[in-house]
C-alpha cells in the first residue's frame, strides 16, 4: 500500500503572489491545517503551515521563555491582531521549504518523515513534480492501523 | 636589536583585533589562531616559547569566571531570575516607572556578582512577558537593563570580566573594590538611571493597557526547583562572604569561586552535561587565547616602547593621566570588546609602575573606562548585543539610531562622573 490510497486528492493550493490575508481566509473557509504554494504549473514551492500564520499572533515572549505555564492571563496580548501591513504581504515571505513525498511512496516512510520533520500534513507530488494529494498523520495512521489483525488468528 | 619580533607580533595582535572589531571571524577563533601564529612566530624568531605563552595565561582569571559560570549554570534552570522580575512586576502595581526602576535595581545587583552577560540573558525575555501583557514598549526595559548591567558590574571584583583580569593582575582584593570602586560606581549608576528615567520619559507616561493580569502572576509558581534555587543561594551566598575575607585569608577570587562551585555540585547533583553545555567556553578560550597573544607582545617588547612612549606623556598631573586614561579606554572599549583592550594595557599599566609613576589610581581609570565604554554603542558590550539580538526577534527592534541616542548619553554621563570623582578621590591620595 502506497501513500496514494490514503490521500485526499481535491487540495487546495495557492500561489506565491497571495497575500497572507488571503491565505488566512482559505485556511478558515475549509478548515485545513496546510496549504502548499505551487508555481503556474502546478508544482509545489513551499508551503504554509497553520502554526506559521499564528506565530504571527502569538506574544513574542511565549518564544523566549522555557516555560510559560506560570502566566494565567496573557493580559494586552490576549486582543492583539497581525497589522495590515503584515497580512497584505505575500505568503512568498511566510511560507517554509515543502517536505513533500512521491506518489509510490510507502506507508511508513511517510510517517517516519513527517515524524522526523514534526509535520501534521504532507502534500504527495507526483512523477513529474506536480502536486497530486495531501496526506495527514491521521489518514496515514488509521491506513496503518486498519491493517493490523482484527482477531488472534 | 632588531625590530622585528616587535613588528610582527604587532601585526599578528591588531590584525585579530581588526577581525574581531569588523565581525570578520569570530572572535574566539581569532584569537586562537592569533595566539597558533604569535607562539608560532614567537619560536621562529626567538622572542616567544610555549612555557613562556603557559606562563602568561592567568590562571585566576580563568578559574574565577569558570567558578561563576558553574554555579549560574546550575541556578539558570531553578526560574530564580523570573522568580525576581515577576516579584518586581506585581509590586510595582503596573505603574512603569517604578517597573523601571524596581528591574533595574534588581538587574543591578545581580550584575553586580554574576556575569553581566548572564543577568541580562536571564532578566530579559521575562521583561519581555511583562511588558506584553501590561501593553507597553519593553524597549526602555530592555535597553537600560543593559546600560545599568554594564555600569554596576564595574562595583565588584566578580561583576565584570575586565575587574576580573585588572584584580587578578593588580592583587587588587575583592574589599579593594568596595572601598574604591563601588562608590564611584554608584554614583554613576545612579547619574544612569536618572538620565534613562529622563530619555525615556515619552514611553514610560504611557498608561498600561492591562494591570490586571500583571497581578494575575504568582512568582512562586515561576520556580521550577525552589530546594535547588535555596541551596544554590546559601552557596553563592557563602562565596560572597569569603571574598570578603579572601586577601586576609590568603587565597585567591578564584579557588573561592570554584570551592563554591564545587559544594553546590556535590550538594545539588545535577546532569554535569546539562551544565557543563551552559557554561560559556567560548568566553574562556577567547580570555586564554588573548592572554597567550598579549603575553608574545610582552616578550617582543612591544609593551615595552608604548610605556616608553607613555613615560613621557608622565609630565602631565598623574590625576589628569588618569581621566584620560577613562576616556581613551572607553572610546575604545566602545568600538571594541573591553576585554583585549584591558588584557593589552594591563602590561602596560605595569611596566608604568616600574619607572617609578604611581599607579594604583590607574588601574581604577582602567575599570572605569572599560566598564562604562562598553555602553557607547551596540556592539560595546555583550549585553547590549543580547538585547538587540532580542529584541530583532519582536515588533520592536532596538536600532543603531536609538542606541545613539540612549546608550551613548549614558556612556558619556557615566564616565564624565567618574572622572569628576575621580579627580576629588585621587587628589587627596
Amino acid at each position: 500500500m502506497n501513500v496514494t490510497s490514503c490521500m485526499k486528492r481535491d487540495v487546495v493550493s495557492v500561489l506565491a503572489k497571495t497575500t497572507i490575508r488571503e491565505a488566512a481566509n482559505i485556511f478558515v473557509k475549509k478548515h485545513i491545517g496546510l496549504l502548499p504554494v505551487v508555481d503556474d504549473t502546478g508544482r509545489p514551492i513551499g508551503v504554509i503551515g497553520m502554526r506559521d500564520l499564528l506565530t504571527l499572533e502569538l506574544p513574542d515572549f511565549v518564544t523566549f521563555l522555557a516555560d510559560v505555564d506560570f502566566v494565567h492571563d496573557f493580559g494586552a496580548v490576549e486582543n492583539t491582531h497581525p497589522s495590515a501591513r503584515n497580512l497584505n504581504k505575500t505568503v512568498k515571505t511566510l511560507m517554509k521549504p515543502a517536505i513533500t513525498v512521491e506518489e509510490e511512496c510507502g506507508l511508513l516512510r511517510a510517517y517516519a518523515l513527517m515524524l522526523q520533520h514534526n509535520l501534521h500534513d504532507m502534500p504527495v507530488i507526483s512523477n513529474d513534480g506536480k502536486l497530486m494529494g495531501i496526506t495527514s498523520r491521521v489518514d496515514i495512521g488509521v491506513a496503518i492501523l486498519s491493517t493490523w489483525p482484527k482477531t488472534d488468528k | 636589536m632588531t625590530m622585528a619580533p616587535a613588528i610582527i607580533s604587532a601585526i599578528i595582535f591588531f590584525g585579530s583585533l581588526i577581525l574581531i572589531l569588523t565581525e570578520k571571524l569570530n572572535r574566539s577563533i581569532t584569537a586562537i589562531a592569533g595566539a597558533a601564529l604569535m607562539v608560532a612566530f614567537g619560536k621562529i624568531f626567538g622572542f616567544y616559547s610555549e612555557e613562556a605563552a603557559l606562563e602568561a595565561v592567568d590562571a585566576n582569571t580563568l578559574g574565577l569566571l569558570l567558578g561563576m559560570m558553574i554555579l549560574v549554570a546550575m541556578l539558570e534552570p531553578t526560574g530564580f531570575f523570573q522568580y525576581l522580575a515577576v516579584l518586581a512586576a506585581r509590586s510595582s502595581k503596573g505603574k512603569p516607572v517604578r517597573l523601571f526602576i524596581l528591574l533595574g535595581i534588581i538587574t543591578t545587583i545581580l550584575s553586580m556578582f554574576l556575569d553581566n552577560v548572564t543577568t541580562v540573558v536571564l532578566i530579559a525575555p521575562v521583561t519581555l512577558l511583562i511588558c506584553e501583557i501590561m501593553g507597553i514598549s519593553a524597549l526602555p526595559f530592555l535597553v537600560s537593563e543593559a546600560l545599568l548591567s554594564n555600569t554596576g558590574g564595574v562595583a565588584t571584583l566578580v561583576g565584570d570580566p575586565p575587574n576580573v583580569l585588572i584584580g587578578s593582575a593588580a592583587g587588587l582584593s575583592f574589599n579593594d573594590f568596595l572601598i574604591y570602586s563601588m562608590p564611584i560606581v554608584l554614583f554613576s549608576w545612579a547619574g544612569a538611571l536618572f538620565l534613562l528615567r529622563y530619555l525615556f520619559r515619552k514611553e514610560l507616561s504611557k498608561r498600561p493597557r492591562s494591570v490586571k493580569a500583571i497581578m494575575r502572576l504568582n512568582p512562586v509558581e515561576t520556580l521550577n526547583e525552589p530546594l535547588v534555587a535555596r541551596r544554590i543561594l546559601i552557596v553563592l551566598g557563602g562565596a560572597v562572604l569569603l571574598f570578603f575575607v579572601h586577601h586576609a585569608l590568603h587565597i585567591s577570587p578564584s579557588l573561592v569561586a570554584l570551592s563554591a562551585a564545587a559544594i553546590a555540585l556535590v550538594w545539588v547533583k545535577p546532569d554535569i552535561h546539562d551544565i557543563l553545555k551552559r557554561i560559556e567556553w567560548s568566553v574562556l578560550i577567547f580570555f586564554g587565547a588573548l592572554f597567550v597573544m598579549v603575553g608574545g607582545l610582552e616578550h617582543a617588547g612591544v609593551m615595552e616602547a608604548i610605556v616608553g612612549l607613555l613615560e613621557r606623556a608622565s609630565v602631565v598631573p598623574p590625576v589628569l593621566f588618569g581621566v584620560g586614561l577613562i576616556w581613551i579606554v572607553a572610546a575604545l572599549s566602545a568600538v571594541v570588546d573591553n576585554v583585549p583592550i584591558t588584557i593589552a594595557l594591563i602590561p602596560v599599566i605595569k611596566g608604568l609602575g616600574e619607572t617609578g609613576m604611581d599607579i594604583g589610581p590607574l588601574w581604577w581609570a582602567l575599570a572605569f573606562g572599560a566598564g562604562f565604554g562598553g555602553s557607547g554603542t551596540i556592539i560595546g558590550s555583550t549585553a547590549n548585543i543580547i538585547v538587540t539580538t532580542l529584541s530583532e526577534k519582536t515588533r520592536t527592534p532596538i536600532t543603531a539610531k536609538l542606541w545613539n541616542k540612549r546608550g551613548l548619553p549614558v556612556m558619556l554621563v557615566t564616565c564624565a562622573i567618574a572622572s569628576i570623582l575621580y579627580v576629588i578621590v585621587f587628589q587627596w591620595m
